[in-house]
Protein backbone atom coordinates (compact mmCIF):
# COMPACT_ATOMS: atom_id res chain seq x y z
CA UNK A 1 0.00 0.00 0.00
CA UNK A 2 1.16 3.35 -0.61
CA UNK A 3 -0.37 6.54 0.73
CA UNK A 4 -2.91 8.61 -1.49
CA UNK A 5 -3.01 11.61 0.97
CA UNK A 6 -0.10 12.52 2.64
CA UNK A 7 -0.96 15.75 5.80
CA UNK A 8 2.46 17.31 6.91
CA UNK A 9 2.82 19.61 10.03
CA UNK A 10 -0.44 21.12 8.69
CA UNK A 11 -1.11 24.60 10.42
CA UNK A 12 -4.69 25.99 10.42
CA UNK A 13 -5.77 28.92 12.07
CA UNK A 14 -8.99 30.96 12.93
CA UNK A 15 -7.64 34.60 13.46
CA UNK A 16 -5.01 33.99 15.94
CA UNK A 17 -5.79 30.75 17.28
CA UNK A 18 -4.40 27.61 15.62
CA UNK A 19 -6.98 24.75 15.44
CA UNK A 20 -4.44 22.58 13.98
CA UNK A 21 -0.83 23.23 15.16
CA UNK A 22 1.52 21.39 12.84
CA UNK A 23 -0.72 17.79 12.28
CA UNK A 24 1.15 14.51 10.44
CA UNK A 25 -1.31 11.66 8.91
CA UNK A 26 -1.13 9.28 6.21
CA UNK A 27 -4.07 7.91 4.34
CA UNK A 28 -3.34 4.34 2.40
CA UNK A 29 -4.40 3.84 -0.62
CA UNK A 30 -7.57 1.56 -0.45
CA UNK A 31 -7.78 1.48 3.34
CA UNK A 32 -10.58 3.51 6.02
CA UNK A 33 -8.33 5.46 7.52
CA UNK A 34 -9.73 6.79 11.20
CA UNK A 35 -9.42 10.25 12.73
CA UNK A 36 -10.41 10.15 16.37
CA UNK A 37 -10.82 13.32 19.24
CA UNK A 38 -12.92 15.25 21.35
CA UNK A 39 -15.09 18.25 20.04
CA UNK A 40 -12.72 21.58 19.67
CA UNK A 41 -9.55 18.99 19.02
CA UNK A 42 -9.72 20.42 15.52
CA UNK A 43 -11.04 17.42 13.45
CA UNK A 44 -13.36 19.11 11.21
CA UNK A 45 -10.67 21.93 10.85
CA UNK A 46 -8.35 19.32 9.26
CA UNK A 47 -11.22 17.98 7.36
CA UNK A 48 -12.19 20.94 5.91
CA UNK A 49 -8.54 22.15 5.24
CA UNK A 50 -8.11 18.81 2.87
CA UNK A 51 -10.95 19.89 1.10
CA UNK A 52 -10.00 23.46 0.42
CA UNK A 53 -12.62 25.18 2.35
CA UNK A 54 -9.79 26.57 4.91
CA UNK A 55 -6.43 27.55 3.86
CA UNK A 56 -3.46 26.07 6.08
CA UNK A 57 -1.68 28.54 7.10
CA UNK A 58 1.94 26.43 6.54
CA UNK A 59 2.41 22.78 5.77
CA UNK A 60 1.98 20.58 3.39
CA UNK A 61 -0.88 18.10 1.95
CA UNK A 62 -0.24 16.27 -0.75
CA UNK A 63 -2.79 14.32 -2.67
CA UNK A 64 -1.87 11.25 -4.68
CA UNK A 65 1.62 12.76 -5.29
CA UNK A 66 0.06 16.60 -6.19
CA UNK A 67 0.28 19.64 -3.67
CA UNK A 68 -3.45 20.27 -2.79
CA UNK A 69 -2.79 22.56 0.35
CA UNK A 70 -4.16 25.97 -0.54
CA UNK A 71 -5.75 25.08 -3.51
CA UNK A 72 -9.57 26.20 -4.63
CA UNK A 73 -12.39 23.64 -3.45
CA UNK A 74 -13.54 23.08 -6.72
CA UNK A 75 -9.84 22.51 -8.04
CA UNK A 76 -9.84 19.49 -5.28
CA UNK A 77 -12.74 18.00 -5.96
CA UNK A 78 -11.46 17.65 -10.09
CA UNK A 79 -8.52 16.10 -8.54
CA UNK A 80 -10.67 13.17 -7.32
CA UNK A 81 -11.21 14.49 -3.30
CA UNK A 82 -15.02 14.61 -1.98
CA UNK A 83 -15.73 15.48 1.49
CA UNK A 84 -19.74 14.83 3.18
CA UNK A 85 -19.43 17.65 5.51
CA UNK A 86 -20.36 17.18 8.99
CA UNK A 87 -23.95 17.91 9.88
CA UNK A 88 -24.64 16.81 6.23
CA UNK A 89 -25.11 20.23 4.42
CA UNK A 90 -27.81 18.84 1.51
CA UNK A 91 -29.39 21.46 -0.54
CA UNK A 92 -32.75 21.88 1.14
CA UNK A 93 -34.54 23.88 -1.01
CA UNK A 94 -33.37 21.21 -4.00
CA UNK A 95 -35.04 17.38 -5.05
CA UNK A 96 -33.06 14.78 -4.00
CA UNK A 97 -32.31 14.15 -7.76
CA UNK A 98 -30.96 17.81 -7.77
CA UNK A 99 -29.16 17.31 -4.83
CA UNK A 100 -27.47 14.59 -6.53
CA UNK A 101 -26.63 16.37 -9.79
CA UNK A 102 -25.08 19.04 -8.12
CA UNK A 103 -22.65 16.38 -6.66
CA UNK A 104 -21.94 15.85 -10.19
CA UNK A 105 -21.42 19.24 -11.32
CA UNK A 106 -18.22 19.41 -12.72
CA UNK A 107 -18.70 15.95 -15.09
CA UNK A 108 -19.98 16.62 -18.65
CA UNK A 109 -21.34 12.73 -19.24
CA UNK A 110 -24.89 13.87 -18.99
CA UNK A 111 -26.23 10.04 -20.06
CA UNK A 112 -23.55 8.70 -17.87
CA UNK A 113 -24.79 11.04 -14.82
CA UNK A 114 -28.32 9.95 -15.23
CA UNK A 115 -27.42 6.14 -14.66
CA UNK A 116 -25.48 7.27 -12.06
CA UNK A 117 -27.94 8.80 -10.22
CA UNK A 118 -29.95 5.64 -11.00
CA UNK A 119 -27.30 2.89 -9.45
CA UNK A 120 -27.05 5.68 -6.31
CA UNK A 121 -30.93 4.95 -5.93
CA UNK A 122 -30.33 1.07 -6.22
CA UNK A 123 -27.21 1.49 -2.96
CA UNK A 124 -29.75 3.91 -0.91
CA UNK A 125 -32.83 2.84 -1.72
CA UNK A 126 -34.37 5.21 0.84
CA UNK A 127 -33.38 7.63 -1.31
CA UNK A 128 -35.17 6.16 -4.25
CA UNK A 129 -38.13 6.80 -2.81
CA UNK A 130 -37.81 10.62 -2.10
CA UNK A 131 -36.67 11.09 -6.01
CA UNK A 132 -38.61 14.13 -5.82
CA UNK A 133 -39.00 15.23 -2.21
CA UNK A 134 -36.97 18.10 -1.36
CA UNK A 135 -33.46 17.48 0.40
CA UNK A 136 -34.58 19.55 3.74
CA UNK A 137 -37.86 17.26 4.26
CA UNK A 138 -35.67 14.13 4.69
CA UNK A 139 -35.09 12.94 7.88
CA UNK A 140 -31.55 13.02 9.53
CA UNK A 141 -30.20 9.56 8.32
CA UNK A 142 -31.93 10.06 4.50
CA UNK A 143 -29.85 13.33 4.39
CA UNK A 144 -26.64 11.53 5.89
CA UNK A 145 -26.90 8.95 2.78
CA UNK A 146 -28.05 11.84 0.35
CA UNK A 147 -24.92 13.69 1.84
CA UNK A 148 -22.74 11.08 1.13
CA UNK A 149 -24.37 9.78 -2.40
CA UNK A 150 -23.76 12.94 -3.92
CA UNK A 151 -20.17 13.44 -3.07
CA UNK A 152 -19.61 10.10 -4.96
CA UNK A 153 -21.24 11.76 -7.69
CA UNK A 154 -17.93 13.45 -7.99
CA UNK A 155 -16.89 9.96 -8.61
CA UNK A 156 -13.86 10.39 -6.13
CA UNK A 157 -10.66 8.87 -5.13
CA UNK A 158 -10.77 9.43 -1.75
CA UNK A 159 -13.52 10.42 0.78
CA UNK A 160 -13.35 12.30 3.17
CA UNK A 161 -16.40 12.03 6.08
CA UNK A 162 -17.05 14.05 8.83
CA UNK A 163 -19.05 12.40 11.35
CA UNK A 164 -21.58 10.88 9.78
CA UNK A 165 -22.86 8.94 12.95
CA UNK A 166 -24.04 12.22 14.36
CA UNK A 167 -27.21 12.78 15.67
CA UNK A 168 -28.28 9.65 14.68
CA UNK A 169 -30.43 6.30 15.37
CA UNK A 170 -28.56 3.38 16.59
CA UNK A 171 -29.83 1.48 13.80
CA UNK A 172 -29.41 3.81 11.19
CA UNK A 173 -25.42 4.46 12.63
CA UNK A 174 -24.95 1.00 11.60
CA UNK A 175 -26.23 1.20 8.46
CA UNK A 176 -24.33 4.06 7.74
CA UNK A 177 -21.20 2.13 8.62
CA UNK A 178 -22.45 -1.22 6.55
CA UNK A 179 -22.25 1.88 3.73
CA UNK A 180 -18.62 2.79 4.62
CA UNK A 181 -17.39 -0.70 4.15
CA UNK A 182 -19.48 -1.67 1.27
CA UNK A 183 -18.06 1.33 -0.69
CA UNK A 184 -14.53 0.85 0.40
CA UNK A 185 -14.84 -2.42 -0.60
CA UNK A 186 -15.31 -1.26 -3.95
CA UNK A 187 -12.23 0.79 -3.91
CA UNK A 188 -12.73 4.42 -2.35
CA UNK A 189 -9.88 5.33 0.11
CA UNK A 190 -11.84 6.65 3.04
CA UNK A 191 -10.69 9.21 5.61
CA UNK A 192 -13.30 9.11 8.50
CA UNK A 193 -13.48 11.39 11.18
CA UNK A 194 -15.76 9.87 13.94
CA UNK A 195 -16.51 10.36 17.49
CA UNK A 196 -18.22 7.20 17.91
CA UNK A 197 -14.82 5.19 18.34
CA UNK A 198 -16.74 1.82 18.96
CA UNK A 199 -18.02 1.56 15.66
CA UNK A 200 -15.19 3.57 13.82
CA UNK A 201 -12.52 0.94 15.05
CA UNK A 202 -14.82 -1.52 13.90
CA UNK A 203 -14.16 -0.76 9.90
CA UNK A 204 -11.09 1.74 10.46
CA UNK A 205 -7.62 -0.46 9.30
CA UNK A 206 -5.75 2.71 10.87
CA UNK A 207 -6.51 5.21 13.09
CA UNK A 208 -5.11 8.42 14.41
CA UNK A 209 -5.75 10.40 17.83
CA UNK A 210 -6.47 13.80 17.78
CA UNK A 211 -6.45 16.02 20.69
CA UNK A 212 -6.03 19.80 20.58
CA UNK A 213 -4.91 20.67 17.40
CA UNK A 214 -2.22 17.70 17.72
CA UNK A 215 -2.07 13.88 16.57
CA UNK A 216 -0.89 12.11 19.68
CA UNK A 217 -1.45 8.32 18.83
CA UNK A 218 -1.40 6.37 15.50
CA UNK A 219 -2.09 2.72 15.04
CA UNK A 220 -4.00 -0.24 13.96
CA UNK A 221 -7.20 -1.23 16.09
CA UNK A 222 -6.48 -2.89 18.22
CA UNK A 223 -2.96 -1.35 19.04
CA UNK A 224 -4.66 0.62 21.87
CA UNK A 225 -7.84 -0.89 24.37
CA UNK A 226 -11.05 0.40 23.39
CA UNK A 227 -11.63 1.95 26.44
CA UNK A 228 -8.53 3.91 26.37
CA UNK A 229 -9.56 5.01 22.99
CA UNK A 230 -13.08 5.91 23.58
CA UNK A 231 -12.26 7.83 26.92
CA UNK A 232 -9.34 10.04 24.87
CA UNK A 233 -11.59 10.60 22.09
CA UNK A 234 -14.06 11.83 24.33
CA UNK A 235 -12.57 13.35 26.61
CA UNK A 236 -8.70 14.12 25.64
CA UNK A 237 -6.02 12.80 27.74
CA UNK A 238 -5.99 14.19 31.04
CA UNK A 239 -1.59 15.26 30.30
CA UNK A 240 -3.20 18.95 30.77
CA UNK B 1 -66.64 49.83 -11.82
CA UNK B 2 -64.80 49.48 -15.12
CA UNK B 3 -63.03 52.34 -13.70
CA UNK B 4 -61.68 50.21 -11.41
CA UNK B 5 -61.28 46.97 -12.86
CA UNK B 6 -59.47 49.06 -15.18
CA UNK B 7 -57.39 50.64 -12.74
CA UNK B 8 -56.20 47.03 -11.35
CA UNK B 9 -55.25 46.19 -14.98
CA UNK B 10 -53.57 48.62 -16.04
CA UNK B 11 -51.45 48.19 -12.12
CA UNK B 12 -50.91 45.04 -13.14
CA UNK B 13 -49.68 45.05 -16.40
CA UNK B 14 -47.29 47.92 -14.95
CA UNK B 15 -46.58 45.86 -12.13
CA UNK B 16 -45.12 43.22 -14.09
CA UNK B 17 -42.00 45.63 -14.38
CA UNK B 18 -41.60 45.99 -10.36
CA UNK B 19 -41.49 42.31 -9.83
CA UNK B 20 -38.70 42.14 -12.70
CA UNK B 21 -36.82 45.14 -10.61
CA UNK B 22 -37.65 42.96 -7.36
CA UNK B 23 -36.51 39.12 -8.84
CA UNK B 24 -33.30 41.60 -9.52
CA UNK B 25 -32.91 42.58 -6.28
CA UNK B 26 -33.92 39.45 -4.80
CA UNK B 27 -31.80 37.02 -6.84
CA UNK B 28 -28.56 38.99 -5.43
CA UNK B 29 -29.98 38.84 -1.87
CA UNK B 30 -30.38 34.84 -2.61
CA UNK B 31 -27.15 34.11 -3.26
CA UNK B 32 -25.07 36.53 -1.46
CA UNK B 33 -26.87 37.39 1.44
CA UNK B 34 -26.47 40.91 0.78
CA UNK B 35 -28.78 44.32 -1.03
CA UNK B 36 -27.70 45.69 -3.92
CA UNK B 37 -28.88 49.15 -3.34
CA UNK B 38 -27.68 50.60 -6.74
CA UNK B 39 -29.51 48.18 -8.79
CA UNK B 40 -32.75 50.58 -9.61
CA UNK B 41 -30.35 53.28 -10.15
CA UNK B 42 -28.10 51.38 -12.44
CA UNK B 43 -31.16 49.97 -14.56
CA UNK B 44 -32.13 53.77 -14.98
CA UNK B 45 -28.83 53.82 -15.83
CA UNK B 46 -28.59 50.93 -18.27
CA UNK B 47 -31.57 52.52 -20.29
CA UNK B 48 -29.60 56.07 -20.40
CA UNK B 49 -26.68 54.20 -21.96
CA UNK B 50 -29.24 52.17 -23.95
CA UNK B 51 -30.78 55.59 -25.53
CA UNK B 52 -27.58 57.39 -26.00
CA UNK B 53 -25.89 53.93 -27.95
CA UNK B 54 -28.92 53.74 -30.25
CA UNK B 55 -28.95 57.34 -31.34
CA UNK B 56 -25.55 57.31 -31.67
CA UNK B 57 -26.13 53.94 -34.48
CA UNK B 58 -28.92 56.13 -35.76
CA UNK B 59 -31.38 53.66 -35.14
CA UNK B 60 -33.93 55.36 -32.69
CA UNK B 61 -36.31 52.23 -32.75
CA UNK B 62 -37.42 51.33 -29.32
CA UNK B 63 -36.13 47.45 -30.08
CA UNK B 64 -32.78 48.93 -30.53
CA UNK B 65 -33.03 50.84 -27.69
CA UNK B 66 -34.34 47.99 -25.49
CA UNK B 67 -31.67 45.52 -27.34
CA UNK B 68 -28.69 48.35 -26.40
CA UNK B 69 -29.95 49.05 -22.61
CA UNK B 70 -29.82 44.92 -22.20
CA UNK B 71 -26.43 44.82 -23.20
CA UNK B 72 -25.31 47.93 -21.02
CA UNK B 73 -27.09 46.64 -18.02
CA UNK B 74 -24.93 43.42 -18.15
CA UNK B 75 -21.62 45.21 -18.37
CA UNK B 76 -23.29 47.90 -15.39
CA UNK B 77 -24.20 44.80 -13.64
CA UNK B 78 -20.66 43.50 -13.51
CA UNK B 79 -19.07 46.81 -12.85
CA UNK B 80 -21.25 46.89 -10.00
CA UNK B 81 -20.26 43.48 -8.51
CA UNK B 82 -16.66 44.38 -8.85
CA UNK B 83 -16.23 48.29 -7.75
CA UNK B 84 -18.86 47.42 -4.97
CA UNK B 85 -18.17 43.30 -3.45
CA UNK B 86 -15.72 42.25 -5.21
CA UNK B 87 -13.05 44.62 -4.30
CA UNK B 88 -14.37 45.05 -0.66
CA UNK B 89 -13.90 42.82 1.40
CA UNK B 90 -17.41 40.64 2.52
CA UNK B 91 -17.05 40.10 5.99
CA UNK B 92 -18.20 43.29 6.55
CA UNK B 93 -21.72 43.51 6.29
CA UNK B 94 -22.19 47.40 6.27
CA UNK B 95 -18.97 47.79 3.77
CA UNK B 96 -21.08 46.72 1.41
CA UNK B 97 -24.36 48.16 1.98
CA UNK B 98 -22.75 51.48 1.90
CA UNK B 99 -20.83 50.51 -1.14
CA UNK B 100 -23.74 50.13 -3.28
CA UNK B 101 -25.89 53.19 -1.68
CA UNK B 102 -22.39 55.10 -2.55
CA UNK B 103 -22.92 53.42 -6.36
CA UNK B 104 -26.68 54.64 -6.15
CA UNK B 105 -25.60 58.32 -5.71
CA UNK B 106 -22.86 58.10 -8.11
CA UNK B 107 -25.51 56.44 -10.53
CA UNK B 108 -27.46 59.58 -9.74
CA UNK B 109 -25.07 61.83 -10.20
CA UNK B 110 -23.14 60.57 -13.45
CA UNK B 111 -27.06 60.88 -15.04
CA UNK B 112 -27.92 64.08 -14.18
CA UNK B 113 -24.88 64.87 -15.55
CA UNK B 114 -24.94 63.43 -18.80
CA UNK B 115 -28.54 64.77 -19.18
CA UNK B 116 -27.94 67.76 -17.67
CA UNK B 117 -30.53 67.02 -15.36
CA UNK B 118 -33.10 67.30 -17.98
CA UNK B 119 -35.95 64.53 -19.14
CA UNK B 120 -34.82 62.57 -22.10
CA UNK B 121 -37.58 61.80 -24.55
CA UNK B 122 -37.65 57.60 -24.93
CA UNK B 123 -38.87 56.26 -27.83
CA UNK B 124 -42.40 54.17 -27.27
CA UNK B 125 -42.78 50.63 -28.53
CA UNK B 126 -46.60 50.70 -29.51
CA UNK B 127 -47.47 54.44 -29.31
CA UNK B 128 -50.89 55.24 -29.49
CA UNK B 129 -52.21 51.75 -30.21
CA UNK B 130 -55.47 50.76 -27.82
CA UNK B 131 -56.55 47.52 -27.33
CA UNK B 132 -60.55 47.52 -26.87
CA UNK B 133 -62.77 44.63 -25.49
CA UNK B 134 -66.05 46.27 -24.51
CA UNK B 135 -65.65 48.85 -22.21
CA UNK B 136 -61.98 48.23 -21.30
CA UNK B 137 -58.93 49.20 -22.74
CA UNK B 138 -55.48 48.23 -22.91
CA UNK B 139 -53.01 50.58 -23.92
CA UNK B 140 -50.44 48.95 -26.40
CA UNK B 141 -46.95 49.80 -24.69
CA UNK B 142 -48.09 48.56 -21.58
CA UNK B 143 -48.78 45.39 -22.98
CA UNK B 144 -45.85 45.42 -24.74
CA UNK B 145 -44.17 46.19 -21.05
CA UNK B 146 -46.31 43.00 -19.57
CA UNK B 147 -45.18 40.61 -22.78
CA UNK B 148 -41.41 41.74 -22.35
CA UNK B 149 -41.70 41.16 -18.86
CA UNK B 150 -43.37 37.47 -18.81
CA UNK B 151 -40.84 37.01 -21.36
CA UNK B 152 -37.71 37.50 -19.34
CA UNK B 153 -39.24 36.08 -15.88
CA UNK B 154 -39.58 32.79 -18.33
CA UNK B 155 -36.37 32.54 -19.37
CA UNK B 156 -34.83 33.45 -15.97
CA UNK B 157 -36.50 30.81 -14.35
CA UNK B 158 -35.88 28.49 -17.22
CA UNK B 159 -32.16 29.18 -16.56
CA UNK B 160 -32.55 28.63 -12.39
CA UNK B 161 -34.31 25.59 -12.72
CA UNK B 162 -33.44 24.12 -16.44
CA UNK B 163 -29.49 24.71 -16.44
CA UNK B 164 -26.18 23.66 -14.99
CA UNK B 165 -25.50 27.65 -14.30
CA UNK B 166 -29.25 27.55 -12.51
CA UNK B 167 -28.34 24.60 -10.44
CA UNK B 168 -25.05 26.08 -9.18
CA UNK B 169 -26.87 29.52 -8.82
CA UNK B 170 -29.45 27.58 -6.32
CA UNK B 171 -26.58 25.63 -4.93
CA UNK B 172 -24.69 28.66 -3.26
CA UNK B 173 -27.82 30.13 -2.13
CA UNK B 174 -28.99 27.48 -0.15
CA UNK B 175 -25.68 26.19 0.79
CA UNK B 176 -22.45 27.64 -0.11
CA UNK B 177 -20.43 25.16 1.56
CA UNK B 178 -22.05 22.36 0.04
CA UNK B 179 -21.84 24.03 -3.23
CA UNK B 180 -17.92 24.70 -3.13
CA UNK B 181 -17.69 20.55 -1.81
CA UNK B 182 -20.03 19.78 -5.02
CA UNK B 183 -17.19 21.60 -6.92
CA UNK B 184 -18.51 25.12 -7.60
CA UNK B 185 -16.91 28.36 -7.94
CA UNK B 186 -18.91 30.39 -5.56
CA UNK B 187 -16.86 33.62 -6.82
CA UNK B 188 -18.10 32.70 -10.68
CA UNK B 189 -21.76 31.97 -9.43
CA UNK B 190 -21.69 35.65 -7.64
CA UNK B 191 -20.35 37.52 -10.71
CA UNK B 192 -22.75 35.83 -13.20
CA UNK B 193 -25.81 36.81 -10.92
CA UNK B 194 -24.94 40.20 -11.29
CA UNK B 195 -24.39 40.47 -15.00
CA UNK B 196 -27.71 38.52 -15.45
CA UNK B 197 -29.72 40.48 -12.96
CA UNK B 198 -27.89 43.38 -14.57
CA UNK B 199 -29.45 42.30 -18.08
CA UNK B 200 -32.96 42.18 -16.20
CA UNK B 201 -32.09 45.55 -15.14
CA UNK B 202 -31.25 47.36 -18.65
CA UNK B 203 -34.27 46.02 -19.61
CA UNK B 204 -36.94 46.82 -16.87
CA UNK B 205 -35.11 50.12 -16.55
CA UNK B 206 -35.87 50.56 -21.20
CA UNK B 207 -39.27 49.42 -20.43
CA UNK B 208 -40.07 51.99 -17.58
CA UNK B 209 -38.68 54.72 -19.49
CA UNK B 210 -40.09 53.71 -22.66
CA UNK B 211 -43.94 53.21 -20.66
CA UNK B 212 -43.43 56.48 -18.98
CA UNK B 213 -42.14 58.53 -22.56
CA UNK B 214 -39.16 59.87 -20.65
CA UNK B 215 -35.64 59.04 -18.88
CA UNK B 216 -34.75 61.30 -15.32
CA UNK B 217 -32.77 60.64 -12.63
CA UNK B 218 -36.39 61.34 -11.10
CA UNK B 219 -37.54 58.06 -11.81
CA UNK B 220 -34.24 56.07 -9.83
CA UNK B 221 -35.68 57.32 -6.13
CA UNK B 222 -39.06 55.48 -6.45
CA UNK B 223 -38.21 52.73 -8.84
CA UNK B 224 -35.33 51.73 -5.62
CA UNK B 225 -38.20 52.14 -2.72
CA UNK B 226 -40.88 50.64 -4.85
CA UNK B 227 -37.72 47.03 -5.73
CA UNK B 228 -37.00 46.63 -2.16
CA UNK B 229 -40.82 46.77 -1.43
CA UNK B 230 -41.50 43.83 -3.61
CA UNK B 231 -38.63 42.10 -2.22
CA UNK B 232 -39.78 42.33 0.79
CA UNK B 233 -43.07 41.38 -0.13
CA UNK B 234 -41.86 38.40 -1.81
CA UNK B 235 -39.89 37.19 0.55
CA UNK B 236 -35.62 38.17 0.72
CA UNK B 237 -34.03 35.37 -1.75
CA UNK B 238 -37.78 34.49 -3.18
CA UNK B 239 -37.72 34.87 -6.94
CA UNK B 240 -41.39 33.68 -7.33
CA UNK B 241 -42.53 35.67 -3.92
CA UNK B 242 -40.60 38.76 -6.20
CA UNK B 243 -42.56 37.96 -9.15
CA UNK B 244 -46.38 38.09 -7.62
CA UNK B 245 -45.17 40.85 -4.75
CA UNK B 246 -44.32 42.66 -8.07
CA UNK B 247 -47.99 42.14 -9.58
CA UNK B 248 -49.53 43.05 -6.34
CA UNK B 249 -47.80 46.28 -5.81
CA UNK B 250 -48.55 47.51 -9.35
CA UNK B 251 -52.08 46.42 -8.73
CA UNK B 252 -52.88 47.98 -5.22
CA UNK B 253 -50.65 51.16 -6.36
CA UNK B 254 -53.32 51.66 -8.53
CA UNK B 255 -56.34 51.01 -6.41
CA UNK B 256 -55.11 53.25 -4.02
CA UNK B 257 -54.80 55.70 -6.72
CA UNK B 258 -57.79 54.91 -7.97
CA UNK B 259 -60.04 55.81 -4.52
CA UNK B 260 -57.60 58.19 -2.58
CA UNK B 261 -55.18 60.09 -5.80
CA UNK B 262 -52.01 60.05 -6.71
CA UNK B 263 -50.83 62.23 -3.99
CA UNK B 264 -51.98 59.97 -1.55
CA UNK B 265 -50.76 56.72 -3.20
CA UNK B 266 -47.87 55.78 -2.66
CA UNK B 267 -48.31 56.58 1.27
CA UNK B 268 -50.84 53.55 1.71
CA UNK B 269 -47.51 51.91 -0.54
CA UNK B 270 -45.80 52.59 2.54
CA UNK B 271 -48.22 51.16 4.92
CA UNK B 272 -48.68 47.95 3.01
CA UNK B 273 -44.94 47.64 3.76
CA UNK B 274 -45.42 47.66 7.20
CA UNK B 275 -48.42 45.39 7.33
CA UNK B 276 -45.94 43.19 5.36
CA UNK B 277 -42.94 43.40 8.18
CA UNK B 278 -45.38 43.54 11.04
CA UNK B 279 -47.41 40.56 9.93
CA UNK B 280 -45.81 38.16 7.22
CA UNK B 281 -41.90 39.84 7.80
CA UNK B 282 -40.75 36.43 5.70
CA UNK B 283 -42.86 37.40 2.76
CA UNK B 284 -46.19 36.20 0.69
CA UNK B 285 -44.70 32.70 0.45
CA UNK B 286 -43.31 31.84 4.02
CA UNK B 287 -45.24 29.85 6.63
CA UNK B 288 -46.66 31.83 9.27
CA UNK B 289 -44.51 32.77 11.54
CA UNK B 290 -43.09 36.39 13.02
CA UNK B 291 -45.48 37.53 15.63
CA UNK B 292 -44.63 34.99 18.56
Amino acid sequence: MSALLEVKDVVTAYGKIEALKGVSLEVQQGSITCLLGPNGAGKTTLMMSTAGILRPRSGSIQFAGAEIAGAAPHAIVARGIALVPENRLVFPGMTVTENLRAGAYQRADKAEIEAHIERMFARFAPLKARATQLGGTLSGGEQQMLSVARALMSRPRLLLMDEPSLGLAPLIVDEIFRIIAELNKDGTTIFLVEQNAHMALKVANHFYLIEQGKVTFSGDPGSLAEDEVIRRAYLGSARA
Amino acid sequence: MFDFIQAVLDGILFGTIYSLIGIGFTLVFGVMHKINMAYAAASIGAAYIGLVSASAMKAASAWVVFGCSLVAGGVLGFLVYLICFHLIPLRNENATLMSTVGMLLLADELISHATTGAPQNYPATLEDVMFRFGEMSMRGDLVVVFGVSVVCTAALLLLLYRTRLGLATRAVAQQPIAAQLCGMRVAQVNTLTFVITGVLGGIAGALICSAVGSLSILLTGPLTVKGLIVTVIGGLGSVPGAIVAGLLVGGLENVFQHFRGVTERDMYVMLLLFAFLIFRPGGIFAKGQGRD
